[in-house]
């Protein structure tokens, strides 16, 4: 029971099995709008800035509202938080001229980065004018909308975190109605000076991971939350990048239904026909997670490309007939591939970046997203499907048995064991599938695809079902239930692939269907609730010993900034040891800000693992220097931090010349994680470098030739390029060697949608640990 | 639970600054809305209630005094009392008076629970308790709160509430048995 009331207060056994029930149940989650509780608590926070601050300007909240009064306004701001960033324009309409006052209580910090910006005029305004002056900058593709007297600006993606964010305008008042007759007609008054407000967002909130901080072994269950409620979400499926693809019922509220010019295009193709579901990307950067867009109207199956920036879905098309079509993230249809008789019951499945393998009719079909392409004879059922990384190999649950299909050669398909199902590839190229026995379940691992061995068995009254990799290959994780159990006893299991470490994930026994996210920081999966529903969950991973040791770094780091921020000298000192106060004393950077400047705030740019015994990290900081209350500009240091018996402490230091801060995009984060494509060759171990700007910027500015990678000898190093712009994220695939330090360098050939460069080349070591 | 220091200076915060108001509004409006949906049963009600409750809340934030008690309880009597204005402005609203009878499990409610599984009946079972001790029961197995706190919330004593939540038990002991056998 472990309530002292209770077990004072019911001692009858009789009453005690009651009181446990309660005790071990909780009530059915109540139905929530997603969007209500933003809703009020936007609402509250705009009433707070009015009532709980001293004021000299007269209140002018002239109204009061009930939520159902302002039901399409919810919809207006479903993306989450909705942000009142206390901007008040007055508009004094007597006497002559018109004039224009702002508030600005501060600056705020710790925005979200799904806050949309509400400004709220107090008198009626030019809308039109109003909306063709806002600017915002870093530039960000926006929606505009105006509920009342309010404009409400709405990011079609997330913000950029870590972020000062600009917004400017130059409200106009509405000529009044003309009075009856004839009349001079006024024109609008243009304010004086224009309206700045200025906002900080988060934090990133997970520290850049760099390998080989992510060992699957090693992690552990984190916090978890519901995705949304039971009912609201089928189907959900991680994107390369770490978004989510989910499907929807049908006409879900969500943000971007309208776009303004500037923003990015809207969801395109033939129109949908009346199909249950949509298909939606969300964002996990918040919490709770948001939707960002919708990118298939009436699609259901959405499968993301191994390589990022296109999804595969289904649609419902004539009677009785479907149609597999490509989008872009932005929703914009590229073509349809397939049309087939019936309705779909899976995903199609990517065999690489331009094919895809789907279910036609009890047969398998291969379609290019250029042209149809021959596929091995195959009839399958209702059963697993999943392609090799490579796109090599094809492991297919078929009619009669189980097979590899290897799409390369005329050879016949490998026979897998009896009973095999339930694939799954890892990014190493093995293939792991289960086998179901009277006695329970095999697993079976296949390194490489070829050459399967039954490694272990699912325990005595166990089953084992929904495979799947961690992102590193060096783990697999599956539900396991108890023969006989209800669909709620399932729990979360990692075991090694050669079926040692036999591990529970989760404590709870009610998951099922895990799906790691590709970088590893989240697991997906399903949950039923207590009215039976099941709901999609995620949870965060707690870190493996590497992450806490960065983490250790980091927070040694974070002393030391704090300490320099204050002006603290003796603080700072102490996190210096001997050689780090020499370099600081020796002029390579400045420990405290200048007269007549501020260290205002900083975070770290990148963290690298750059040695053992001693645990050493290099990590990148960017300090903003502030002048007269506004910040003017920043530099960046690389301070090596090395653990001298319990703590880190900085050992040496390089410093970056002073950038202004000005108009134009900049780097915000720097990471190297290695790539699904991660064995050693020749040229090095394949890894992803991921740049993440502040602002949106032209996807045809990132190019090779704008960001580049060049090694230790200045020679640059082959890479493919991938462009993210949901979340400003430049993606570089490329073979680095451990052991190595390259250079990265981001050109001012970059620009923002705005066609604004890149204020000044940005460069970053790159060290590839071993 | 958060730190009763912790919630202490942060409400303190809360009557000078908004976004303390706006930590505390994202600490709580879980279980106030919860708890508003498990009385009102209704979504749209329990959004009004939720609103209702977090707007008194900020208005006369300033008049609140730390008493020992968590935060929460002096929004759980604001939303006790939303709820009760709720009902006293609904004429023909009916609530179980304390002593009545659980529904003896007539077709439309044995279709209800038929449909649930034995966790969902008991909850079910506790909606149809009378006002004051579906709110004990609510308060105390739901939302983990103490004797002492419900008493406060709900302007009884201790002993009333040990009293309420006995019967409460004692009526799901005496009912949830027939139920289920009806069900079989």
């Amino acid at each position: 029971m472990n309530d002292p009331e209770l077990e004072e207060l019911f001692a009858d056994p009789a009453h005690r099995e009651i009181v446990d029930l309660l005790k071990t149940t909780r009530p059915a989650a109540p139905p929530l709008d997603p969007h209500f509780r933003n809703y009020l608590r936007a609402r509250l926070m705009t009433e707070a800035q009015r009532t709980l601050q001293p004021r000299a300007t007269r209140p002018w909240w002239p109204f009061t509202l009930k939520p159902k009064v302002l039901a399409p306004m919810m919809a207006a701001v479903a993306a989450g938080f909705l942000v009142v960033l206390g901007v008040e324009i007055y508009l004094q309409r007597q006497p002559s001229p018109e004039m224009v006052s702002v508030n600005l209580p501060s600056n705020r910090t710790n925005v979200a980065t799904a806050e949309p910006i509400v400004i709220a005029f107090s008198g009626p305004v030019d809308k039109t004018a109003v909306m063709e002056t806002v600017v915002i900058e870093p530039a960000t593709s926006v929606t505009k909308q105006w509920v009342g007297q309010k404009l409400v600006i709405v990011p079609n993606h997330p913000l950029a975190p870590n972020t000062t964010y600009t917004v400017t305008l130059k409200p106009s008042a509405s000529p009044p109605p003309p009075p009856p007759g004839p009349s001079v007609k006024p024109a609008p008054t243009v304010a004086p000076t224009p309206v700045v407000m200025r906002f900080t967002t988060v934090p990133a909130p997970v520290a850049p991971v760099v390998p080989p901080s992510f060992t699957s072994s090693n992690v552990h269950y984190g916090h978890d939350s519901r995705l949304a409620d039971s009912g609201t979400v089928f189907s959900a499926s991680w994107t390369p990048t770490g978004q989510l693809l989910v499907t929807r019922p049908a006409g879900q509220p969500g943000p971007g239904a309208a776009t303004s010019p500037s923003a990015t295009a809207s969801p395109s193709g033939p129109a949908a026909p009346a199909g249950a579901t949509d298909v939606w990307l969300m964002s996990t950067s918040s919490s709770p997670a948001t939707p960002i867009r919708l990118v298939v109207p009436g699609g259901s199956f959405a499968a993301a490309a191994p390589s990022g920036g296109l999804v595969a879905a289904w649609r419902l098309a004539a009677t009785n007939q479907a149609t597999l079509g490509i989008w872009d993230l932005q929703g914009n249809l590229q073509s349809t591939i397939a049309t087939v008789d019936g309705v779909p019951d899976r995903p199609a499945v990517w065999l690489d970046s331009d094919r895809i393998a789907y279910v036609d009719n009890g047969t398998l079909r291969i379609a290019g997203l250029h042209g149809a392409i021959d596929a091995p004879k195959q009839k399958v059922d209702h059963g697993s499907l999943a392609a090799s990384p490579s796109g090599q190999l094809l492991a297919v649950e078929s009619v009669d048995h189980s097979v590899v299909i290897d799409l390369t050669s005329a050879t016949a398909p490998r026979r897998l064991p009896d009973r095999a199902t339930g694939f799954a590839w890892s990014t190493k190229g093995d293939l792991a599938f289960l086998a179901q026995q009277a006695t329970g379940t095999e697993l079976w691992v296949a390194i490489g695809g070829t050459n399967e061995k039954r490694v272990t068995s699912s325990p005595t009254g166990q089953t084992w079902s929904d495979l799947n990799w961690a992102p590193d290959g060096a783990s697999l994780l599956l539900a396991s239930k108890s023969v006989g159990a209800g669909s709620s006893a399932s729990r979360l299991i990692l075991i090694n692939p050669d079926g040692t470490a036999l591990t529970p994930f989760a404590s709870q026994q009610e998951y099922s269907s895990p799906r790691w996210s590709s970088h590893g920081d989240f697991v997906l999966f399903t949950r039923q609730d207590e009215a039976g529903g099941r709901a999609f969950w995620i949870a965060t991973t707690s870190p493996s010993d590497v992450d806490a040791a960065e983490k250790q770094a980091l927070a040694e780091v974070d002393k030391f900034m704090q300490a320099r921020l204050r002006g603290d000298n003796a603080s700072a000192q102490a996190e210096l040891d001997a050689a780090g106060l020499g370099a600081y004393q020796g002029g390579a950077s400045s420990l405290l800000s200048s007269p007549g400047t501020q260290f205002d705030r900083y975070y770290p740019v990148t963290v690298q693992k750059t040695g053992s015994n001693p645990n050493t990290f290099l990590v990148g900081v960017r300090i903003f220097v502030s002048r007269s209350g506004a910040q003017r500009s920043f530099f960046e240091e690389q301070l090596t931090m090395v653990l001298q018996g319990q703590r880190y402490l900085v050992d040496a230091v390089k410093s970056t010349p002073t950038m202004l801060l000005s108009h134009g995009p900049t780097v915000v984060s720097v990471e190297v994680a290695p790539t699904s494509e991660g064995q050693q060759g020749d040229q090095g171990q394949s890894e992803q470098v991921r740049v993440r700007f502040d602002a949106d910027v032209r996807a045809d500015t990132v190019t090779n030739d704008t960001i580049k990678v060049t090694d230790s000898a200045g020679k640059p190093v082959m890479a493919r390029i991938a462009f993210d712009p949901d979340n400003h994220l430049a993606t570089l695939t490329l073979k680095l060697k451990p052991g190595s330090t390259y250079q990265l360098a981001v050109t001012t050939g970059v620009t923002d949608i705005n066609g604004v460069a890149l204020t000044q080349e940005y460069d970053a070591p790159l060290v590839i640990s071993h | 639970m958060p730190d009763g220091f912790e919630e202490r200076e942060l409400v303190e915060r809360a009557k000078e600054d908004p976004d303390a108001f706006g930590a505390l509004y994202d600490r709580y409006f879980p279980q106030i809305y919860r708890f508003a949906y498990s009385r009102v049963r209704d979504q749209s009600l329990a959004e009004d209630v939720t609103s209702e409750v977090f707007f008194k809340a900020l208005r006369n934030i300033k008049r609140y005094t730390y008493s020992g008690h968590p935060f929460s309880s002096w929004l759980y009597q604001i939303t006790l009392n939303a709820v009760a204005d709720h009902y006293r402005g609904q004429h023909g609203e009916v609530e179980l008076e304390e002593g009545a009878d659980l529904p003896s499990g007539g077709p439309s409610v044995v279709d209800e629970v038929v449909r649930r599984d034995r966790s969902r009946r008991v909850w079910s079972a506790i909606d149809q308790l009378p006002r004051q001790q579906r709110a004990a029961m609510v308060l105390k197995f739901a939302e983990d709160r103490k004797i002492e706190e419900i008493a406060l919330i709900l302007g009884k004593s201790s002993g009333a509430v040990k009293l309420l939540l006995h019967r409460g038990v004692e009526r799901l002991r005496r009912e949830l048995p027939q139920l289920e056998a009806e069900l079989t």
